[in-house]
């Protein structure tokens, strides 16, 4: 009995722990409890990183000129121990400034915007001070200058404004048959700079069209592509403003909900000296801690010592990390009190999270499917090779590989997508379901065999739903001490003795003998 | 009384009336507390089980080789020698897996129960599964164990459609509380798991008679392809089942076990197995729930905590004996 009361306290524990903790930040940190209940918003954060090699270091990163403006809320803030910081507020070009002397190895330094869901307008027009700009010559010679000529004079009499010629301009280089000027440009392109060559030759031909155009850097708003590269945009003048667009589609204005233009004005991204192998990855999330707050919540203890103290390209790791215990949950909860036999016990949650990953019930199932019964096939082939196991394991990866990639390519040409995100799908876990089904299909017939892999597939969807809830990750994420109370559940259901569902059906035919 | 639900289910509440015993009570009121994880390599590894039951003096099958390395399997001949029916079994199988069984040979062949054959090839590619840890818990590395192929005695033959019965002594804290034997029919393929469709035999703890027996869950009295009686087979030997039963109990220390025997021919009952873990379906065979039995037994062991083997089974006999014992 002792242990059963020990048993309670720490499950009192543990709730009264995770309870308190979540119902302190919220009610004194205003971080609501129910997803939807605040507008959420946008985090973008970017992280530059470059080998220090031992002098004195200045880095320049340009900054959205949103940033600067304190207004429309927006709140920015920048990360860096070690360095001297400060914000350069030209309004046309704002940039933030770290210095430093003399510093060795690797640096990561960061700067985050945040600003509302719905998007900032940072494609918006901006008015030139002074006077109208003078487009620039790209200076090409030869037979280039004669090729690009004609390209912007065929563009030219499609057009009757700087917007019509932008989409023509890029129209052109991006036709997938063009024509012999714009080949010979291209390909002069493609080897003088470094990537995004179609996008600067546009610009030149713009410049050369006598439109005034630049470089300008966007970031994607979309939470699952991880750290990205900024995305080459065009900033072009159409007489009064500057501009943005998008040269992949040059007919339609930048949406504030997909795109957020991070450097314009065409200064330079990044400036690094005193440092090499330079570069800058941005990483977006969707937050829901309110903006006013943050200023209080940055120097709470509770924040800082949880994964809001990481920076966000590293927290976005935990995105799916917290679903893992939620999904353990469920396997215990079917297993221990429905009874449903699976093969394997975690496999399901590994399933499920594959799916997850791939966003798609539908597709996540119908690959499953198809993989472990062609799986199970070649597996059947393999047995009469008499194989030793480990090998035969590792046969089974090649060809659950193999069948993924020709899987991916049946459904992209088919015109589904999904096929493509499953990069998280566990190869060596299927490899190892097949074995494991095709040795339970030998040793304990098929209908065994069918009725675990169903069992699993019925715990892997359960788990998936429960984990693609809203509410339940916005919980794992932002009130990750509730993970505590789930042990206190989970340390609960370990000592349940009643029977379980399928023993009510197991045991249907009970009769006392007389 | 029948209720339209009996047809799909029992409430837990009828179970319980029946001292039916789930999978989690078995778990944490009998299996976590009375089995310290430490003696379970005992029962689980076949090899120490073995020398350890023979130590005591317990009839098991000879052993004709043990098979540690995979260059030991070009040895097989030799451990063969003459024998022309043997069983490999892999040292920590659980739940039958990876068990080959020979029954003959026929020129360079050799000849299963079940009438199939496989090569000398086929069984040294069992021997390296069994190596590679296909069949032992969590894919551990294992040996290989050849030993004797009981020779069932007839009655148990009578009953058994292929394959060899075996009997099964469920002990709690020294005390046999129930038994059961599982017979094969066409349709388990000579294969004694009940869940494959083989026969569970209740069997009586006083006398060794069958009282009841199930196919898929459900009551039986006749064997569904040989059409003989299952019920009132008086089973041999039976003082010395329950013998090895109980002794198997002491020398392994464990608190809830199975004990599984299979009776030969001319030797009488052997050893088989242990069971750190065993299955609820012996319930059903017997249509006795295991708490009925096992919170008696509990009590008397509380209340002499030192009984002789002996008296244990006197217990036992006494108080668990079948009320109406079939003709």
């Amino acid at each position: 009995m002792a242990s059963r009361i020990k048993l309670l306290i720490l499950v009192l524990l543990l709730t009264l722990i995770g309870g308190g903790l979540a119902a302190y930040k919220h009610v004194r940190l205003g971080i609501p409890m129910i997803v939807g209940d605040k507008p959420t918003e946008w985090l973008v954060e970017a992280k530059v990183t470059f080998i220090a090699n031992g002098e004195p270091v200045t880095v320049r990163l340009s900054l959205p000129t949103v940033a600067v403006d304190r207004e429309k809320g927006i709140g920015a803030d920048a990360r860096s121990a070690e360095y001297s910081f400060f914000v350069d507020p030209d309004p046309g070009q704002p940039a933030a400034v770290w210095s430093s002397d003399s510093l060795e190895n690797n640096q990561a330094l960061y700067y985050r915007v945040r600003f509302p869901a719905r998007g900032v307008d940072s494609a918006g027009s901006v008015g030139e001070r002074g006077e109208i700009p003078e487009p620039t010559d790209p200076g090409l010679s030869g037979t280039l200058r004669a090729a690009a000529d004609s390209v912007v004079r065929r563009a030219r009499e499609f057009s009757s404004n700087p917007e019509t010629l932008l989409v023509g301009v890029f129209r052109e280089i991006a036709a997938i048959e063009g024509s012999q000027e714009i080949s010979l440009l291209k390909q002069h392109y493609e080897e003088v700079s470094n990537g995004d060559a179609l996008t600067l030759l546009g610009i030149d031909l713009l410049n050369m069209a006598g439109v005034p155009a630049r470089q300008a850097y966007a970031v994607g708003l979309n939470e699952v592509r991880g750290a990205q590269e900024p995305q080459l945009f065009v900033e072009y003048h159409d007489g009064v403003y500057w501009k943005v667009r998008n040269p992949a589609s040059p007919a339609s204005t930048l949406d504030p909900r997909e795109w957020f233009v991070w450097n314009r004005g065409g200064d330079p991204l990044l400036e690094v000296s005193g440092g090499e192998n330079s570069q800058v990855r941005f990483t977006t999330t969707r937050d829901v801690i309110p903006m006013d707050r943050l200023t209080d919540l940055k120097e709470s203890g509770l924040i800082v010592s949880t994964i809001f103290g990481l920076p966000a390209s590293e927290r976005q790791v935990f995105r799916y990390v917290v679903l893992i215990p939620i999904g353990a949950f469920v396997v215990v909860m079917l297993r221990n009190l429905v009874g449903i036999a699976t093969l394997g016990t975690f496999m399901p949650v590994l399933l499920a999270l594959a799916m997850l990953e791939m966003d798609d019930l539908g597709a996540g199932l119908t690959m499953f499917v198809v993989i472990v019964a062609s799986g199970l096939w070649f597996r059947f082939l393999l047995s009469r090779l008499n194989l030793l196991v480990v090998p035969r394991v590792a046969a089974c990866v090649v060809i659950v590989t193999l069948l993924m990639m020709l899987l991916s390519v049946v459904s992209w040409h088919l015109g589904m997508r999904d096929g493509l995100k499953i990069t998280l799908f566990p190869m060596i876990i299927l490899a190892w379901t097949i074995e494991r089904m095709s040795l339970i299909w030998e040793e304990e017939g098929k209908r065994n065999a069918l009725l675990q892999v169903f069992g699993s597939l019925v715990v892997a969807v359960i788990a998936y739903l429960v984990m693609e809830q809203k509410q339940i990750r916005y919980w794992a994420f932002y009130f990750p001490e509730l993970l505590l109370v789930l042990l206190a559940g989970i340390i609960l259901l370990g000592r349940y003795t009643g029977y379980r569902l399928s023993e009510l059906m197991r045991f249907k035919n009970f009769e006392e003998a007389a | 009384m029948r209720r339209w639900w009996h047809r799909w289910f029992r409430t837990p509440g009828e179970l319980e009336a029946m001292g039916v015993v789930g999978i989690n009570m078995r778990n944490a009121r009998f299996i976590l507390p009375n089995n310290p994880r430490r003696l379970y390599d005992l029962v689980d590894n076949k090899i120490r089980a073995k020398a350890l039951a023979e130590q005591r003096g317990i009839a098991v099958p000879d052993t004709y080789g043990i098979v540690r390395s995979p260059k030991e399997i070009r040895r097989l001949d030799r451990m063969l020698g003459d024998h022309d029916s043997f069983v490999i079994k892999p040292a920590r199988g659980s739940g039958g897996k990876g068990i080959l069984v020979v029954s003959g040979k026929d020129d360079d062949r050799f000849v299963k129960p079940s009438g199939s054959v496989i090569s000398l090839d086929g069984v040294r590619f069992h021997l390296q599964n069994i190596l590679a840890g296909l069949f032992s818990l969590g894919g551990k590395r294992d040996v290989a164990l050849i030993e004797y192929r009981v020779k069932p005695a007839r009655v148990m033959t009578e009953l058994s459609f292929q394959g060899a019965p075996d009997v099964r002594v469920v002990i709690f804290r020294g005390y046999p509380v129930m038994a059961m034997l599982r017979a094969s029919t066409r349709e388990s393929d000579g294969r004694s798991n009940l869940h494959q469709g083989a026969l569970g035999i209740g069997v009586d703890i006083a006398t060794g008679r069958t009282i009841h027996a199930i196919h898929h869950g459900r009551a039986v009295t006749t064997h569904p392809d040989l059409k003989v009686p299952l019920i009132g087979v008086q089973l041999p030997e039976w003082d010395r089942i329950l013998d090895i039963a109980v002794t198997c109990q002491e020398m392994t220390g464990l608190g809830y076990l199975g004990v599984d025997m299979m009776i030969d021919e001319d030797r009488g009952p052997m050893m088989i197995e242990v069971n750190a873990r065993p299955g609820l379906a012996i319930q059903l065979a017997n249509g006795v729930g295991l708490l009925k039995r096992l919170r008696p037994t509990d009590e008397r062991a509380k209340k002499f905590p030192d009984e002789e083997l002996r008296d244990k089974i006197a217990f036992s006999r006494n108080t668990f004996a079948a009320r109406i014992v079939g003709a």
